[in-house]
């Protein structure tokens, strides 16, 4: 090309030369046949557009509400600046709140991880010592049961257990009075402050370790036998295998599973609502969405109620980038390098 | 020149990494697009009245061929009722054309809202229910329904002069009658005539009694009272009630206006005492904050642990399936502290539930005030009675057999015996509080916080809403 020393990266005032523009244009032009436009239209405008009215749009029309006083049933609100977001901050019962979820972001997604990566480690590497490295005996009936609570729907799990955990008639003290352990009788599991949350967050854990157990069963899968046979021709055992060759190699699924966990922790609506809709025993399993929910149709403040899913958004925003963060000081950006 | 070198990137520009990372970003957006999603957004919307000319048997100028749509809340009542109500509307005089659609909703609330903010509300509205909007963000929404009981039923009769007493008041606010409340409700305490008849006890007059009466329920190892986690607050009314009825009306009022140190009132204090004494000695049956409420209504109604229930009148129809054959359900006034109270034994807190409303942005106003007369109307009040039974506004519509319920026959007794000595009161419905206060009182009849905790609790319930300027106050004389 003749003007090969005009590089788009030039900043000359006055912009490249008519000739280059006009030869730029009809290169854009030429290249502008049919399949390409609707290609683009179909990949990229038609996704852009979703996104923008479906995601941009109501994103910033909540940030607006949050700085209003709308109750949600008017046409009119006014602007009142930031003054829900400060009457969250003396808000005792959202900050109360805050914590349960905090709480439940930290607990749940560790003992689900846990429990599932345990499982999925002796279904697919407990069996026999000798041969082809292989899950112990009837690995697959393991793996599709502990799998059969995920394919229940969430409302359904925490209605299922609301009735387990009933004072009176309920399985769990059934069995529990039944064994001789009279001092449950009538025990509210969900009624008493000490027992509501990690109640609760065993109906969550139970509810979900079967889709992260298939989830790294799969991870495992995928990783190459030879390094296993390696590993355990240099004479390692099981749990080493399992801590020092698997966990560092399924690294970026324990990343994402713990981060879709964190996000259903701090959610939890579904579950929460369907144990204790009134928040619990002194509030102590009072999530932000139940109080969203509340304020928002019980008490017919939509503004303040945006105020406060605006900071669930940042709550989970910063729960990621903290995970993220963990993840990379801790030995994520070495492999990073390499990858 | 433009045909720059590509990175030299093994992913592509949309490497799998960053394509994680994006969906994380858009997944951890969710909960902000959240409470939106379950909302939507305000537009105007002009009022649409299309009225015709009025005149004594078309008061509210509906016209004929013109559609109405109501929708009501499905709830212990049901809602065929109102779809009774429609077809006495078109078996009148020149409302034959009308076309009614009646819709049930259990979630008024969320289901609405999105219609409110846009400003196409339906004609009618039974605005009750878990799901109910809070009059406090509507009531400047919606029509004065002071002409539908200035008007004649289709009996000839004006409506206003066949009802209740304190039929209006009950849905006034801001001196504005907007809520048309329905269903006659009454607040007592409810027991087995048989089971008493067997045992030789009666309902129990004051606090002291009713203490006795636990004892001698532990004799026989039952429990005098029972609890739900949804439906604590029930106690709470009944110690409002009993507190009312000792000290007068101060007693609500300071309630209602917010009032700092308004449930430190020596009457609210005397009750709060006795029923603490009554969760020290165990008279509730234990556990009622983690059991469901009708699991723990049952407990009453069918399992006859506990002698007394404190309820509202909806008790008999909502635990028709769950009660006990023979258990003759019988109310009888909440109790007093002394033998001498302010007011009158016999007084209730009675009021009207099931809140109609016409928003004034409907389409046909008229439509909806017009089936409201028909309710009003002496055929649809005595379907409604006889099929749900439960009293309307409307007098007179209980026969003396009461249909075969004694619960219904004891209402009926009690809103006589009352006469005109009832009251009402709207504070924790008006704000919306009974969810915080449910909180406090499971834990005050688990045994976990004394009378002192929960005064503390409740006054800063109360307390809170009094000192929030963003909230429109109710001021009640």
């Amino acid at each position: 090309m003749s003007t090969a020393s005009t590089t788009s990266s030039s900043g000359r005032s006055g912009g490249p030369p008519r000739a280059t523009v006009r030869r730029r244009l009809a290169r854009w032009r030429a290249r502008l046949t049919f399949d390409r436009v609707s290609f683009m239209l179909v990949f990229l405008g038609l996704p852009v557009a979703i996104f923008v009215v479906f995601v941009l749009i109501p994103v910033c029309e909540a940030l607006f509400y949050s700085l209003t006083d709308w109750t949600g049933f008017s046409s009119t609100m006014n602007v009142v600046g930031f003054a829900n977001f400060s009457k969250l901050a003396h808000d005792d019962i959202f900050v109360h709140a805050v914590r349960n979820n905090v709480l439940l972001a930290v607990v749940v997604p560790i003992v689900t991880l846990s429990m599932a990566f345990a499982i999925a480690v002796v279904v697919t590497m407990g069996g026999p010592a000798t041969g082809s490295v292989r899950g112990i005996r009837g690995a697959g009936v393991y793996r599709i049961v502990s799998f059969f609570p995920y394919a229940v729907p969430a409302i359904v799990i925490g209605l299922i257990w609301a009735q387990v955990y009933d004072p009176a008639a309920g399985l769990l003290n059934g069995v529990l009075t039944g064994a001789g352990a009279d001092r449950f009788t009538d025990f509210a599991w969900l009624g008493e402050v000490l027992s509501a949350m990690p109640a609760s967050m065993f109906v969550i854990i139970w509810g979900s370790v079967g889709f992260y157990t298939v989830l790294f069963i799969a991870a495992i899968k995928g990783l190459p036998a030879e390094i296993y046979e390696a590993a355990r021709l240099d004479g390692a055992g099981r749990f080493r295998t399992a801590v020092s060759i698997t966990v560092p190699l399924i690294r970026d699924n324990v990343q994402t599973a713990y981060i879709y966990l964190g996000i259903l922790a701090l959610d939890a609506f579904v579950f929460m609502q369907a144990l204790n809709p009134g928040g619990g025993p002194d509030n102590s399993t009072l999530t932000m969405s139940q109080y969203l929910f509340t304020t928002a149709f019980r008490k017919g403040q939509f503004g303040y109620a945006t105020a406060m899913g605006v900071v669930l958004a940042i709550i989970t925003l910063l729960f990621a980038t903290i995970v993220f963060l963990v993840n990379y000081l801790t030995g994520g950006r070495e492999r990073r390098i390499h990858g | 020149m433009t045909q720059e070198p590509r990175q030299p990137d093994q992913h592509g520009p949309f490497g799998r990494r960053t394509f994680l990372r994006g969906a994380l970003t858009a997944a951890a957006l969710v909960p902000l697009a959240g409470p939106l999603a379950a909302c939507s957004s305000p537009s105007g919307g002009g009022s649409g009245s299309s009225s015709g000319p009025k005149s004594a048997t078309n008061p509210f100028g509906l016209k004929d061929g013109s559609s109405v749509e109501a929708v009501i809340f499905n709830g212990g009542y049901g809602y065929d009722y109102v779809t009774f109500a429609t077809t006495q509307v078109k078996k009148q005089k020149g409302f034959e054309g009308v076309k009614f659609k009646v819709s049930p909703s259990t979630q008024i609330a969320q289901e609405l809202q999105p219609r409110f903010a846009g400003g196409n509300p339906p004609d009618l509205i039974d605005n009750s229910g878990a799901g109910i909007i809070g009059f406090n963000t509507i009531a400047d929404q919606l029509e004065t329904l002071d002409d539908v009981f200035a008007a004649d039923n289709y009996e000839g009769t004006k409506i206003e002069d066949t009802l209740y007493p304190n039929a209006k008041a009950t849905g006034t606010y801001d001196g504005r009658f907007v809520g048309l409340n329905y269903v006659m409700t009454l607040y007592a305490v409810w027991y087995s005539a048989s089971l008493f008849e067997e045992n030789g006890w009666t309902p129990p007059k004051t606090w002291d009694e009713a203490l006795d009466l636990g004892a001698k329920a532990k004799a026989k190892g039952k429990h005098l009272w029972v609890w739900g986690k949804e439906a604590a607050t029930y106690y709470r009314t009944l110690a409002i009630d009993s507190a009312a009825k000792e000290g007068g009306d101060e007693v609500r009022l300071a309630l209602e206006n917010l009032e700092p140190k308004a449930w430190s009132h020596p009457a609210i204090q005397g009750v709060f005492k006795v029923l603490g004494e009554m969760v020290k000695q165990q008279m509730f049956v234990p556990g009622g904050a983690g059991t469901q409420f009708t699991a723990a209504q049952a407990k009453w109604s069918n399992d006859q642990q506990a002698l007394l229930y404190a309820s509202g009148s909806w008790i008999e129809n909502e635990m028709k399936k769950a009660t006990k054959s023979g258990f003759k359900m019988t109310g009888f006034p909440e109790m007093t502290l002394t033998d001498n109270p302010k007011m009158p034994y016999e007084s209730l807190r009675a009021a009207a539930g099931e809140g109609y409303i016409v928003p004034t942005k409907a389409k046909n106003p008229a439509g909806g005030k017009e089936i409201l007369r028909a309710m009003l109307s002496k055929q649809a009040a005595t379907n409604f009675t006889k099929t749900r039974l439960a009293p309307t506004i409307v007098k007179g519509t209980i026969p003396s057999d009461g249909f075969g319920s004694t619960a219904l026959l004891s209402q009926s007794k009690m809103l006589d015996a009352a006469g005109s000595n009832v009251f009402n009161y709207q504070f924790y419905d008006y704000y919306g509080l009974d969810a915080d206060q449910l909180v406090v009182w499971n834990s005050f009849l688990s045994g976990h916080t004394d009378v002192a905790g929960l005064t503390k609790g409740m006054q800063e319930i109360s307390d809170k809403v009094a000192n929030d300027s963003s909230v429109k106050k109710l001021k009640i004389t």
